[in-house]
């Protein structure tokens, strides 16, 4: 049994094909990292899997995609989403909600608690997982505009986390913000595979190897490689992933 | 692949169509009740009710040309007098200011555009047209009088060419937001490559100006439309004569001058409402015509220039 | 040949700022005379103004315009929700599903409804309102008020829907949010700033609104109705028909009127550009 499956997945926007042939599988409570330069499709494939490609009408997709045992296209997205978190690469809190009712409002919707006691039980929980809860606990009531970028993003991830998804997806989360609130993401992320199975995407062989216990390698569009880290890291295949790993892309 | 779609997503769908549903419900009923009551008298006079100009409804006697001529006239002029004060408006707006003064004249262009056009109608029909009289037709006629447009002496300010430009006036605003959304829209690299070989500004803006020509004349087009229908504004200054004259000074009638005028009593006269309904089409059909062109007009401009 | 192309952009600068300082004095004068033609006839009618009917053609006193400033009253407030949530429905349904059929022809009818002529409104509730209902009434003039409101609400209300970064959505649908909800609790939260800005707007426009009521409301100055059914009068309808008559306090009554529909305007266009709190991307 896998967390997320995928099976010869491809997606084609505008006749273009983005996806090709996308084969993977990701076990129960580790990180898979899928990492690949900019333009090869990393991000489409998380959002295959949340459907969030839906949001573009242009999409077309075939093959199989299972989450959680489920075949993802034939229940309700809605159902579907209610179990997975997704952090984007720029951070998007919600701005005319509070810090506060950022992280309860996904709890609230997903009926992961309703008494204000339960709500801010899950809000304090999620703001600690995600490594904010010290510097917030004392302006809960402010906007998150206060925030700096990597404090919104930390934010966006306890978002994710306060509806108890059962898988979170990360696209590119430190792309867009310090090295100091990226490391503190990837501790966050890196403490948060006991109870979570993460799929990551990012365009940095550092990063992966930092967090990642599965890799794969996607270049235009197919995935040229995948294994445990430390065999794609020692023992590349293919002269790109060598390439990349050693930053020459 | 099959693709689940949610439930909730067909009701959010379907929830959407009833209000949405009563847009079209409205157009169609206005198009319909216009189109039925106009036939009567389309299929009774034909052609020659727009081929006449004679207003006699005590004989049964319609003719159209009048308000036709005047209405087109009067547009006419009303979108050469907003060209004249748009042009030079954008470019001081998007050109040769910034930060407050631009933010204060941009703002008065838009708080121009939402004041009641009947308040245009009042200050149009006791200053305006006195003004319009003393500096702008008693010079035209004293020494252009040759050409058939100015031959006739002014004698009230109220005349088709000051309806034309007090609906101008009103539609400045209107005019210009669309002409200076245009120009900003211009993309950077080509507002800079003139300047960046030495233009003079002057230079630059008539390359910019000329690759914004065709939203121009779009939002020449759409003002066009909006005149045909401007209703107090002509009704206030246009004189209200039915009688038809190749000079633009003297007074005259618009469509919409000649509906606000007639309707209340149309009853009293057999066919005139009829008729009435017929010039009301005339307007309905050319305004939606051309609102149609000049927005296409304006989206083909943006895909090639813009994007 | 340099000294000619300077002095050509200069003479090009003096020419646009003067022909613009032509235009802004035009309509600053317009403001000028529409107040201060307006104000001192308000302020020697007094509190009556605004309480009393208006007089008749040759009487020496002011008389009012309540029955005017009720209908207009009763009418835009009746109107303005009917006109904003029909609006708000098809704005939601054209820019969430941009590429349905449906959407390209509301999109379309609303388009047509801006083009037409608002006298042409008028005829067409004359005839399928007040001649059925055999009476003027308030009722055809927020019917043909709706009428004429409509596209221009929805303009505001889709560019505004339009605006918001698609990034928002992705959170909302990422948690799991329904659609009517990221609508509810993301999206009228996000543009609040912009749907205040189109009820003013909106209740502007409805407000000055002259041609689409001249053959509905009546003109019912003889005291001040309430009734939705019955006939009743509108400031825009009353200047409409006092400013072309030859009496002279008939002139000064739509003066004053039009000084207070203008000045009502201000109003609503300086609250919108200053009262409303942005929400901080």
């Amino acid at each position: 049994m896998y967390a997320v499956e995928l099976d010869n997945v491809n997606v084609y926007i505008e006749g273009k094909h983005i996806l090709k042939n996308i084969t993977l599988r990701v076990p129960y409570n580790t990180i898979y990292v899928i990492m690949g330069p900019s333009g090869s499709g990393k991000t489409t494939i998380l959002r295959v899997i949340n459907r969030l490609i839906e949001l573009n009408p242009n999409a077309k997709i075939d093959g199989s995609v299972k989450v959680l045992g489920y075949d993802a296209f034939k229940i309700d997205p809605y159902d579907l989403r209610k179990h997975i978190g997704m952090v984007f690469q720029i951070p998007n809190p919600f701005p005319h909600m509070t810090i506060y009712d950022n992280v309860a409002i996904a709890a609230r919707i997903n009926r992961v608690a309703r008494k204000r006691e339960e709500l801010d039980e899950i809000v304090r929980w999620a703001l600690e997982k995600a490594m904010l809860w010290d510097e917030v606990k004392d302006r809960l009531r402010s906007y998150p505009h206060v925030l700096s970028g990597g404090q919104k993003q930390r934010l966006c991830l306890a978002r994710a986390l306060a509806m108890k998804p059962k898988i979170l997806l990360l696209d590119e989360p430190t792309a867009n913000i310090d090295p100091v609130n990226a490391r503190k993401i990837e501790e966050a992320i890196s403490a948060l595979k006991e109870e979570i199975t993460i799929i990551m995407v990012t365009h940095s062989p550092h990063q992966a190897a930092r967090v990642a216990d599965h890799v794969a390698m996607i270049y235009s569009g197919s995935i040229i490689e995948q294994g445990p880290v430390s065999q794609v890291f020692l023992n590349p295949k293919t002269d790109f992933t060598a390439k990349f790993l050693k930053g020459e892309v | 692949m099959a693709m689940g779609v949610s439930r909730k997503d067909k009701i959010f769908f379907l929830s959407l169509i009833p209000p949405s549903i009563t847009l079209l419900g409205i157009l169609v009923v206005t198009v319909i009740t216009i189109l039925s009551n106009s036939l009567e008298s389309l299929s009774l006079y034909g052609l020659s009710l727009i081929a006449s100009s004679i207003w006699d409804p005590e004989n049964l006697k319609y003719g159209l040309l009048a308000p036709i001529l005047g209405s087109i006239t009067t547009s006419t002029l009303a979108i050469l007098t907003a060209l004249v004060f748009s042009i030079p408006l954008t470019i001081l707006i998007a050109e040769y200011s910034s930060g407050f003064v631009k933010n204060v004249l941009s703002s008065i262009v838009e708080l121009m555009g939402g004041i009641p056009t009947i308040v245009y109608a009042i200050w149009a029909s006791t200053y305006f047209a006195s003004l319009l009289k003393q500096y702008v037709m008693d010079p035209l006629h004293a020494y252009f009088s040759i050409i058939p447009l100015f031959s006739c002496k002014p004698i009230t300010g109220f005349s088709i060419f000051t309806a034309g430009v007090s609906i101008g006036v009103s539609i400045v605003p209107y005019v210009t937001s669309m002409i200076l959304e245009a120009y900003q829209n211009i993309p950077q690299a080509l507002r800079e490559a003139c300047l960046g070989i030495g233009c003079t500004k002057y230079e630059s803006v008539k390359v910019l100006m000329s690759l914004a020509k065709p939203a121009v004349l779009a939002s020449l087009i759409l003002g066009f439309a909006r005149s045909l229908g401007e209703t107090t504004i002509a009704v206030a200054t246009v004189g209200n004569s039915m009688y038809l004259s190749s000079c633009i000074f003297s007074p005259g009638i618009t469509v919409s001058a000649l509906i606000a005028s007639q309707f209340a009593n149309a009853y009293l006269y057999k066919y005139a409402e009829s008729v009435l309904y017929a010039s009301a089409l005339f307007i309905l059909f050319i305004a939606i015509v051309l609102s149609f062109v000049g927005l296409s007009m304006l989206i083909k401009w943006r895909v090639k220039v813009v994007v | 040949m340099y000294d000619q192309r300077k002095i050509k952009d200069k003479l090009f600068f003096v020419f646009v700022l003067s022909v613009s300082i032509i235009a802004v004095t035009l309509m600053l004068h317009m403001i000028f005379v529409t107040l201060s033609n307006g104000i001192p006839v308000i302020l020697r009618a007094g509190l009556g103004f605004f309480t009393s009917i208006p007089p008749t053609p040759l009487s020496k006193n002011i008389g009012g315009i309540a029955p005017a400033l009720a209908g207009s009253f009763i009418m835009t407030l009746t109107s303005l929700p009917v006109s904003i949530s029909l609006a708000f429905f098809s704005a939601v349904l054209t820019t969430e599903f941009p590429r349905n059929p449906l959407s390209i022809i509301i999109d379309v009818v609303a388009k047509s409804l801006a083009s037409i002529p608002t006298i042409v409104v008028s005829m067409v509730i004359y005839l399928i309102v007040v001649v059925p209902m055999g009476k003027f009434s308030a009722l055809a003039g927020v019917l043909a008020l709706t009428i004429i409101s409509l596209p221009y609400s929805y303009t505001y209300i889709s560019t505004y829907l339009r605006s918001i970064p698609a990034t928002y959505r992705e959170a909302a649908y990422s948690i799991a949010m329904g659609r009517w909800r990221t609508i509810i609790s993301v999206f009228v939260p996000i543009i609040r700033r912009g749907l205040l800005i189109t009820v003013l707007m909106t209740s502007a426009r409805i407000l000055g609104e002259t041609a689409a009521i001249l053959f509905v409301t009546g003109r019912y100055r003889l005291g001040v109705s309430v009734s939705l059914l019955d006939p009743t009068d509108a400031v825009p309808l009353l200047i409409f028909d006092y400013m072309l008559t030859p009496y002279k306090n008939f002139q000064e009554i739509s003066w004053a009127a039009a000084s207070l529909l203008l000045l009502s305007y201000l109003i609503i266009f300086t609250t919108t550009k200053f009262l409303v709190k942005e929400v901080k991307l």
